[in-house]
């Protein structure tokens, strides 16, 4: 779901990253859908120069993905141009990279993480550039090759990082209404489901093959045969390189044919991650700490077998496996067979499933409790405990229902049930329809959940670029009490660089707990 | 609820049909006969005045005279408060007029709805799992309530209190601590969150300005209402 005021975050984030010139070039390309070169340059109104590195900069931070695709009726012997599609949920990402850093740092270690920061301040580097950087962090003092080697296999093996996608696949003819080409009609909500179609086509074919996705053995020949050839590791630079042909620039650069193998970091496992993060989170809220402990345990045993993010359900798994992996954990050690029988219960199911006796979570309800709840919350300091009351009827109900009916079942007043529903439908929030009968008019509700889930996540979008714009303005307002040193503040102004200090972490850890929310109903 | 002979007797004006009745004018009689002839309904002063097809100010005056004889009275009717509402005196108002069980001379009886939930939310509390019948029969013999009270009646409220997420719904497993409940039988816990007086968890949008601001939709980066000029901000900032 691209909302419009996803669009403006994912602009507002990329204009703080990179500038105004790459925003713009993003902007477009994220409400016009893919574009060529030309086209590119036609929106924006820049020289091609400008929107060609702007381009670089968003392929090098895996914000663009370039392809090709056949046009429909085409001569077979016509080159195809270069589409740049952009990557939206790649923009998002680069708030969570904190989040991404702090999973490394637990699961492996601070080195690996160390080694995945420089993966994602530069967006993609060769093995040898990674160990560059690692060098010349490390000062030269303890910075052994085979350590960082180690690390960096860890990284691979854990599937935290991956090598990057084929930079320009290859999309065969679409059937008509996926035709990339076609100039967007009017229809916002028809743009957004062309692209995502297209933009699943495109990533797939873009992919690397699974089993080469993680294997580095073959990559460390090509990368010293790469380094013998090379003048310099600057990282821009190789990123240009790289590029130069998708451009087809005109001998602007110069670049190298030889296969370089670029990593980045797997988004997709780290939100894997996440994912099962708030899973377990929401059943310790919502039922108990031995739930929790028995589905992280479960989550964890079969993280590498999850072929999607979005599983609907955990990869079957056996009781006496479970069992074992909640042994494993410390907080598990204590629980009995029969406990984590309960607590597989508890979770939703019943210990006589099937013949091979084989667990299985469903992760979506769990995702589903846990938006509701993130709404109901809305709702409840929105429009008070009442509205909460009716949101809640008509949420679990699923069908519509009547005003009066609806006031009878929650015990709020008949004259105010009306005004309520009113609001929240104004608010997006409900969905009415009238009904007549016998001249006289009866309103029904429901809740229409994904037009709902829609409607709040854009408006945590909203929310999330004002929480970040205040940030903004705030250190604006305050400038020149930031660049006093700080020996020079006293009193008051002592005072008033501690309130700025607070406000800032205010606002910072309050977008990174919206961010949570916007993955629920964006990413999970 | 009827207590009445038939409408036939009704129709013919018989002067003996019961005392207090007995001394009515003839206009008075006509009035009576509707209004009585709507039983637990009762009717809207305008209605009367058409059906009876009196003049107003004879109408006015004889029924202010039934008022004071007590033959007919005045309710509301919840679905036009702003109506004048005429019942005779021996009938109680439909659940249409009066809105139900709950329903006090027109309004939500609060007071003792709240009273019943809090009520309720302690016996569950206490119970662990509880049975609409199990609470049934807590209330009955612990006799804080002066008026009976259905198992239809606690259910509207424990619907309620799932509304309200202090308590949840459950069916019983047979087992633990379902032991003494039935396979498959509809029962009721308490929330974690609930407690006695828990609020539900404030989520992560909830915490924050926007996510209660009433006027989101207005509010626009470089707008008259933008979050750089916005005073929820500058409050929820003050500290």
């Amino acid at each position: 779901m691209v909302t419009p005021y996803g669009i403006k975050f994912s602009v507002h984030i990329i204009t703080s990253h990179f500038g105004n010139l790459v925003a713009k070039v993003c902007e477009k390309l994220l409400t016009r859908g893919p574009l060529t070169l030309q086209l590119l340059i036609r929106f924006t109104e820049l020289n091609s120069l400008q929107v060609k590195n702007s381009l670089l900069i968003l392929i090098q931070h895996n914000c663009v993905q370039a392809f090709s695709a056949e046009e429909s009726g085409g001569i077979a012997n016509k080159q195809t141009p270069t589409q740049y599609l952009v990557l939206f949920d790649n923009i998002l990402h680069r708030l969570r990279f904190p989040k991404f850093l702090e999973i490394v740092a637990q699961e492996l270690d601070e080195n690996c993480a160390e080694l995945l920061e420089g993966l994602l301040q530069h967006g993609r580097l060769t093995q040898e550039q990674i160990y560059e950087r690692a060098k010349s962090i490390k000062s030269g003092d303890c910075a052994d090759q085979s350590g960082v080697q180690e690390h960096f296999r860890k990284l691979v093996n854990d599937r935290f990082i991956e090598r990057c996608p084929a930079p320009e696949p290859f999309i065969a003819e679409s059937t008509p209404e996926e035709t990339p080409a076609k100039k967007r009609g009017a229809k916002a909500t028809k743009l957004v489901e062309v692209k995502k179609t297209l933009e699943q086509r495109v990533l797939e074919e873009a992919a690397v093959m699974e089993a080469q996705r993680f294997s580095i053995m073959e990559d460390l020949e090509t990368d010293i045969d790469a380094e013998k050839s090379k003048d310099s590791s600057s990282i821009v630079r190789l990123g240009e390189k790289r590029k130069g042909d998708l451009l087809e620039l005109d001998g602007d650069f110069s670049f190298n044919n030889k296969e370089v193998t670029l990593w980045r970091a797997n988004f997709e496992e780290f939100l894997r991650c996440l994912r099962h993060k708030a899973c377990v989170e929401s059943v310790r809220a919502r039922l108990d700490d031995g739930a929790a402990i028995v589905l992280k345990a479960l989550l964890k045993a079969t993280r590498g077998a999850e072929k999607k993010v979005k599983m609907e359900n955990s990869v079957p798994l056996s009781l006496d496996s479970i069992f074992e992996e909640v042994m494993k954990s410390e907080a598990g050690r204590t629980m009995t067979l029969d406990r984590v029988r309960a607590s597989l219960d508890q979770l939703g199911c019943p210990s006589s499933m099937g013949i091979d006796d084989s667990y299985s979570i469903d992760l979506k309800k769990i995702i589903e409790l846990s938006q509701n709840e993130e709404v109901e919350s809305i709702v409840l300091n929105r429009y008070g405990r009442d509205g909460y009351r009716v949101f809640r009827l008509l949420s679990k109900a699923g069908h519509l229902l009547e005003t009066d009916k609806i006031s009878e079942m929650t015990f709020v007043e008949k004259k105010d049930t009306p005004k309520i529903l009113y609001k929240l439908w104004q608010d997006e929030y409900l969905h009415m329809e009238k009904m007549v009968v016998n001249t006289k008019q009866f309103l029904l509700w429901k809740v229409n959940k994904s037009i709902l889930c829609e409607h709040v996540l854009d408006e945590m979008y909203h929310a999330a670029l004002n929480l970040s714009l205040r940030s903004t303005h705030e250190m604006e307002q305050h400038k020149e009490l930031l660049n006093l040193p700080a020996g020079q503040c006293t009193g008051p102004m002592e005072k008033k660089r501690l309130w700025l200090r607070s406000v800032r972490i205010y606002l910072v850890s309050s977008l990174l707990k919206l961010d949570d929310a916007i993955m629920l109903f964006h990413d999970f | 609820m009827s207590r009445l002979q038939g409408p036939s007797s009704l129709k013919r004006k018989r002067p003996d049909s019961n005392s207090p009745s007995g001394s009515l004018t003839e206009h008075e009689r006509i009035l009576y006969d509707v209004i009585r002839s709507k039983q637990d309904m009762g009717i809207w002063t305008r209605d009367l005045k058409r059906e009876a097809n009196l003049p107003d100010n004879v109408v006015a005056k004889s029924l202010k005279s039934l008022l004071t004889k007590k033959l007919i009275k005045e309710v509301v009717n919840i679905q036009n408060k702003g109506r004048k509402h005429l019942m005779a005196a021996e009938f109680e108002p439909s659940k249409e007029i009066s809105g139900g069980d709950w329903y006090v001379d027109g309004s939500l009886d609060t007071e003792f709805i709240d009273f019943l939930k809090d009520q309720f939310v302690k016996i569950i509390y206490k119970q662990r799992v509880a049975t609409l019948e199990g609470i049934l029969d807590v209330i009955r013999r612990s006799g804080i309530l002066k008026v009976e009270i259905t198992t239809q009646q606690i259910q509207e409220i424990v619907r309620v209190l799932v509304l309200d997420d202090k308590v949840m719904e459950v069916k019983s497993n047979g087992m633990g601590e379902f032991d003494s409940i039935p396979v498959g039988k509809v029962c009721f816990k308490c929330t974690n969150k609930a407690g006695l007086k828990g609020e539900p968890k404030v989520g992560a949008m909830a915490s924050i300005p926007c996510g209660v601001c009433p006027r989101i939709s207005y509010c626009t980066p470089d707008g008259i209402i933008s979050p750089s000029t916005c005073v929820y901000y500058t409050k929820w900032l003050d500290f």
